[in-house]
């Protein structure tokens, strides 16, 4: 027999040892980890594990005011989807709406009141508490109140409507003299100027796309952001292909094409700040072609006079054949409409240009008609007076008077002017002269990070609120905003700090609600008086109930027509002035096209990563900043893709990438706004550049609004290079035929409208 | 090892060695590839010894709640407590208000149950460990198979006779696509089905 | 049926992958490029629904994008004559899908409701479906992901969260589908209807140019849209019988 001797047999019981130890840990290891079964303690009744539940409300990620309806799952916001019943987007909705959900759960979100220690700016917030916050504010409101020196007190906020406008009217009355300015980036001050000059009417008109034959817009990108792009888009498409037998045609002037540019059948580049020049010419061929009919033609035809598509090819670079041919087929194919906004009415002639535009739809015969423009009927709710906003002119005056210590409260909400103001105006330097700011956003961004208090306000989708959205959809509308999911902070909503303010400042009779949703539901009695139900049948309650299940609510779907009269005055002040630019021709040779950018819009989107990781439809650039160079232009100055240059204007410079753009003007350069944050959280912060910073402080003298595309500006090449990362790779078809068109004028075989498709709920 | 100690010699290993006596043919496993034999042995040992006295088929439970009580004595239906299955893919334990419904009258000296008031009291959740843990990546739908009027004990087993929980099934696949292949489901051989 | 038929039969099945004599669904999309504005609401909801992972920039410097629904550009023409041209490219839907052929495990197949299904937990991450698919439609994950806590409290039950080292691509929401299925059986047993059901880019599409049904249903409206004159198959040389249709783009020289 062979033998083991003590050494070996110890050796194997250690390793049959060892081994039986691993087999078992490995065993173990291997194992699925121990799940719980966690329940409630109490059930919540609303909703059913497993089973969702949907909420209707309102999304706030752009002024438009689409109705939303929301998926939850035990509590949870799962996934947004546009309210099939709310007219303005039928069911629909854009990328940055479906975003709403980061913004819910972003991980930087504020999560409870904070408190400056150390140098404003610099030193860290400390957590403190609601009953502080409101105390010290409110405090310090008395004091001034007391005092007779209100005036001192300023209130900050992006645009707001609805009954939260109405909440911040009845606040401001309790502090005399204390200012409410509204401020967004975007907003349309001078089309708002141009249709009170016009129309006698200062608001948004409904413009009626679905309906229209042929859409001229100058630089209005209503596809891409502007007022109601969901509701655009739904008229273009059906425009389009919505019809049998007649396709919309759709052309776009602008100096750098845009979404809507892509999408047109025609994009006419026209000299930055001429597109004005442009409809008055096109206006003038129309008149003189006998297709304007009216009592006061004369006065029409002697206000446009030497407008020739000559003279205005001449000052706009767009061919005179081009310009008759465009006054033939607008005034031609009924309904026609002109749309104005965007850079057109970013220059120092802006008002002039959209009033122009606003006569071109006049003499056509477009206004108060379907497939034209029709206004809009006044909201049912909201504030009393129609808030102003703030243009960049206000917001150099509220600069102004920060800085010689004549504004000692502040209050932001909701808008971020340290990021949204150009260097220029100076603005952060001008809130270090103000002895005390709050602001009640719900992230630590820009303009937040210099507050001494900061009160955080839910989401939109934990408020109670309402909404008349604006523009409307030509006839009354309004919808209720609920919270789809509990608080996941300690934030309260700015209906809530708002009360909780007026109480403090002892006011407390003028406010009898207990919190924002009973502010609402009083409010909306009013609303519910115009046609009320009887009680048998509810009331009250049972329709409140009917318009959260909805969503929307609204009355009298028809849109009225009918044109007002135009006053001679107005004819005869017809004309537009040749846009004025920051910065000479030599040392600055190119114009500068800042624009909101597809994903981030004015830099809100930034914080959040689907939008960071969404690709620039145009460009096809992820997480970024560029500049667009035109072709030509590019190869003129040796620069290809990924070169890094300064963009330099008088007023500060930004070094960003070349992108060479095919659809952009050889003197024009055009960058995305929304990167280049100092703030705003992990996803947004010291990640490209913020064209904004580089504006010139020119204004259109009218509205006192921001010139935001009369900026001159160079292009240093610096020498460096990145590699700009993007989704595209070959962007030339070479003969593919992956996008494929056809001549014909086809249009859908059926012709029968896509309507919108009803979404069914989930129900248990 | 130093040639002259413990008997070893150099050269033929085996020869002249003290100690216990194994199979000569054996011989040619000398360790160390005996020691990796035996080792892997162990390893192969070890894991049975695992998966056979530890298979965590009946987990300990933070509360011994006793089906064989509820739903065997007192003949509860299963459906009473795990209302949702019926309705929603998760079938759900039940809440703990659920429990107190009978037990803030029926039995409340016991220890037991004074536990249960306790959670509820401080309304804190009872973390039952999961018994029936399918892999993440398949979507079951208890709602399905309720309303096919499929007993629960068809893959539960005989739970009304359990004290502690234990898991008969294998809830493995094979499971799955043998009853879906005798009861011929739409679409029941589909991957798409349960992996989507 | 005689041995004969019957091989021959099962030598069809064989041949053709995916070929089904009729399917129980014929899942269709129809994309009208006259109406999609290249808006990219359709990213960013399927993104929402389906659990798509953030990458981040250094893997889509990669090229390791993760998009099931993609929006494709293409510039024609030079300046100033020049236009831009999207098309949303996603899964196909192969009825005779090249990925089907080439994956050693199986883990991509046809169902009976006409889908190109992928498995998650069969796939072995060989990666070669990818290489066959001819529309570059099929996402590997190179990384482990993550989500920022609280972003993951939004992530959609009803999909699987998808590990490293596994394929993955659009499903025409097939958790939308299970849905409407279930929803149509409680209902008394019947079929799903037109219209009840839609993936998320459908749904969300404001310029309405996604369009998404059943085939076989004559009534339906994705067969109305499929018998328009400008109705084509992006690579329609490939053979692939892709499952969606695109509608041509109407040049600028139509009415």
């Amino acid at each position: 027999m062979g033998t083991i001797d003590r050494r070996d047999f110890l050796k194997l019981v250690g390793a049959g040892g060892v081994g039986a130890a691993a087999g078992f840990v490995l065993a173990e290891a291997i194992k699925h980890p121990v799940e719980h079964l966690i329940p409630y303690p109490v059930p919540p009744e609303e909703f059913s594990p497993g089973v969702a539940a949907w909420y209707n409300t309102v999304c706030s990620m752009c002024p438009a005011g689409c109705g939303i309806s929301v998926r939850t799952l035990e509590g949870r916001a799962k996934k947004i989807e546009g309210n099939p019943s709310h007219p303005v987007n039928q069911g629909r909705l854009c990328a940055l709406g479906q975003a709403g959900l980061q913004v819910l759960y972003n991980p930087d979100r504020l999560t409870g009141p904070l408190m400056r220690t150390g140098a404003r700016g610099a030193g860290p917030f400390v957590q403190t508490t609601w009953d502080d916050g409101i105390a010290e504010l409110a405090g310090r409101l008395n004091e001034l109140r007391a005092d007779g020196r209100s005036d001192r007190v300023s209130f900050l906020t992006a645009g707001v409507r609805g009954h939260l406008a109405a909440l911040l009217e009845l606040l401001m009355a309790e502090l005399p003299g204390a200012r409410l300015l509204q401020y967004d980036f975007d907003h349309p001050h001078t089309l708002l100027a141009a249709n009170e000059r016009f129309f006698g009417a200062g608001s948004l008109p409904y413009y009626d796309l679905e309906n229209a034959r042929y859409v001229l817009s100058f630089g209005a990108d209503y596809l891409g952001g502007w007022l109601s792009p969901v509701h655009h888009a739904l008229g273009f498409g059906r425009s389009r292909q919505g019809r049998s037998g007649a396709r919309g045609r759709f052309v776009q002037v602008e100096p750098r094409m845009s979404l809507s540019g892509a999408a047109a059948d025609e994009w006419i580049p026209a000299r930055p700040g001429t597109e004005g020049f442009l409809a008055l010419g096109i206006a003038r061929q129309l008149v003189a072609e006998g297709g304007y009919e009216g009592a006061d033609r004369d006065a029409w035809a002697a206000a446009l006079d030497g407008h020739t598509a000559d003279a205005v090819a001449a000052q706009t670079g767009v061919p005179a054949a081009t310009i008759r041919r465009l006054a033939g087929d607008f005034a031609g194919t009924r309904p026609s409409l002109a749309l104005g906004g965007g850079a057109t009415g970013g220059h120092t002639n802006g008002v002039d240009a959209l009033v122009a535009v606003n006569a071109l739809n006049y003499l056509a015969g477009n206004v108060g008609r379907p497939g034209g423009v029709l206004f809009n009927p006044p909201p049912a709710f909201g504030p009393r007076a129609r808030a102003a906003h703030a243009s960049y002119r206000d917001m150099l005056a509220l600069a102004e008077d920060a800085r010689r210590g004549r504004i000692e409260i502040l209050v932001v909400s909701d808008t971020n002017p340290v990021f949204t103001l150009p260097a220029a105006a100076g603005f952060a330097e001008a809130l270090a002269a103000i002895p005390y700011i709050v602001s009640l956003s719900s992230f630590m961004d820009e303009t937040t990070g210099l507050a001494d208090r900061v009160l955080p306000s839910h989401t939109y989708l934990e408020s109670w609120g309402d909404d008349s959205p604006e523009p409307g959809v030509g006839f009354t509308v309004g919808a209720i905003a609920q919270p789809v999911v509990a608080p996941l902070y300690d934030t309260r909503s700015k209906g809530d700090i708002l009360l909780g303010i007026a109480r403090a400042l002892g006011a407390g009779e003028d406010f009898p609600w207990a919190n924002m949703e009973d502010y609402l539901k009083a409010g909306w009695r009013e609303v519910y008086g115009r046609a009320p139900i009887p009680a048998e049948a509810g009331g009250f309650e049972a329709f409140w109930i009917s318009v959260l299940r909805a969503g929307v609510w609204g009355e009298n779907g028809r849109r009225e027509s009918g044109s007002p009269a135009v006053e001679a005055r107005v004819i005869d002040a017809v004309g537009v002035a040749p846009p004025e630019f920051a910065g000479s021709s030599d040392e600055f040779p190119f114009v500068l096209h800042p624009y909101l950018s597809h994903a981030l819009r004015d830099g809100r989107g930034a914080n959040l990563p689907w939008m960071q990781e969404l690709p620039d439809p145009m460009t096809s650039v992820w997480y970024g900043s560029w500049v667009e160079l035109n072709p030509a232009t590019a190869e003129r100055l040796g620069l290809r893709e990924g070169d890094v240059v300064d963009v330099e204007s008088a007023h500060g410079k930004i070094g960003v990438p070349v992108y060479v753009f095919p659809a952009i003007m050889p003197d024009v350069v055009a960058m995305p706004i929304g990167q280049g944050h100092a703030g705003y959280g992990r996803y947004a912060s010291r990640r490209g550049a913020n064209p904004i910073q580089l504006l010139a402080p020119l204004t259109e003298p009218v509205t006192g609004g921001l010139a935001s595309s009369a900026t001159r500006v160079r292009l240093v090449p610096t020498g460096r290079r990145v590699s700009l990362v993007k989704q595209g790779g070959e962007s030339r078809q070479l003969g593919r035929g992956i996008v494929r068109t056809t001549g014909a004028a086809a249009v859908t075989g059926p012709g029968a409208r896509l309507a919108s498709i009803p979404i069914k709920v989930e129900s248990t | 090892m130093e040639p002259g100690r413990s008997g070893r010699q150099s050269g033929n290993p085996g020869d002249d060695r003290t100690g216990v006596s194994i199979v000569p043919a054996l011989r040619i496993l000398r360790p160390p590839a005996l020691v990796l034999g035996v080792g892997l042995a162990g390893v192969a040992f070890g894991y049975w010894a695992n998966t056979t006295y530890f298979p965590g088929t009946t987990p300990e439970q933070p509360i011994e709640f006793s089906h064989r009580i509820h739903a065997g004595d007192n003949q509860i239906p299963c459906l009473y407590c795990h209302s949702q299955a019926r309705r929603s893919a998760i079938a759900g334990v039940p809440s703990v208000n659920r429990c107190m419904g009978c037990h803030e009258k029926v039995a409340t000296d016991r220890p037991l149950i004074r536990e249960v008031a306790r959670y509820f009291a401080d309304k804190e959740p009872i973390p039952w460990v999961k018994v029936h843990d399918l892999p993440d990546f398949v979507h079951f739908p208890h709602k399905r198979h309720v309303l096919a009027d499929i007993a629960c004990q068809t893959c539960h087993g005989p739970v009304e006779t359990m004290d502690r929980v234990t898991r008969l099934a294998p809830t493995k696949m094979g499971q799955c696509r043998a009853c879906h292949e005798e009861h011929a489901v739409v679409n029941g051989q589909d991957c798409w089905t349960c992996h989507k | 049926m005689s041995f004969l038929d019957d091989f021959r039969a099962r030598w069809r099945a064989y041949r053709h992958p995916g070929h089904y004599e009729r399917f129980d669904y014929a899942w269709t999309m129809t994309i009208d490029l006259d109406r999609c504005t290249g808006c990219e609401a359709c990213v960013t909801a399927c993104q929402a629904e389906n659990n798509i992972p953030i990458v981040g920039e250094e893997a889509l410097a990669k090229g390791r994008e993760m998009q099931w629904i993609r929006i494709e550009r293409y510039w024609e023409g030079e300046y100033p004559d020049v236009k831009l041209r999207f098309i949303p490219m996603l899964c196909q839907h192969c009825d005779a899908a090249p990925c089907e052929t080439v994956c050693p495990v199986t883990a991509t197949y046809h169902n009976q409701d006409g889908l190109n299904a992928q498995i998650y937990n069969r796939c072995i991450g060989t990666r070669s479906c990818s290489v066959y698919c001819p529309y570059e439609v099929r996402y590997f994950n190179y990384n482990v992901h993550h989500w920022d806590k609280p972003l993951d409290e939004q992530l959609n039950p009803d999909v699987t969260v998808r590990e490293k080292g596994v394929m993955e691509k659009c499903t025409f929401c097939i958790q939308r589908i299970r849905q409407a299925k279930d929803h149509a059986k409680d209902d008394g047993r019947r079929r799903v209807r037109d219209g009840e059901m839609q993936p998320a880019c459908v749904q969300s599409c404001p310029a309405e140019a996604l369009v998404f049904g059943d085939r076989q249903d004559p009534q339906s409206r994705v067969a109305k849209m499929m018998a328009d004159p400008r109705a084509y198959r992006v690579l329609e040389e490939l053979n692939t019988s892709p499952s969606v249709v695109y509608l041509k783009k109407v040049g600028a020289d139509a009415g």
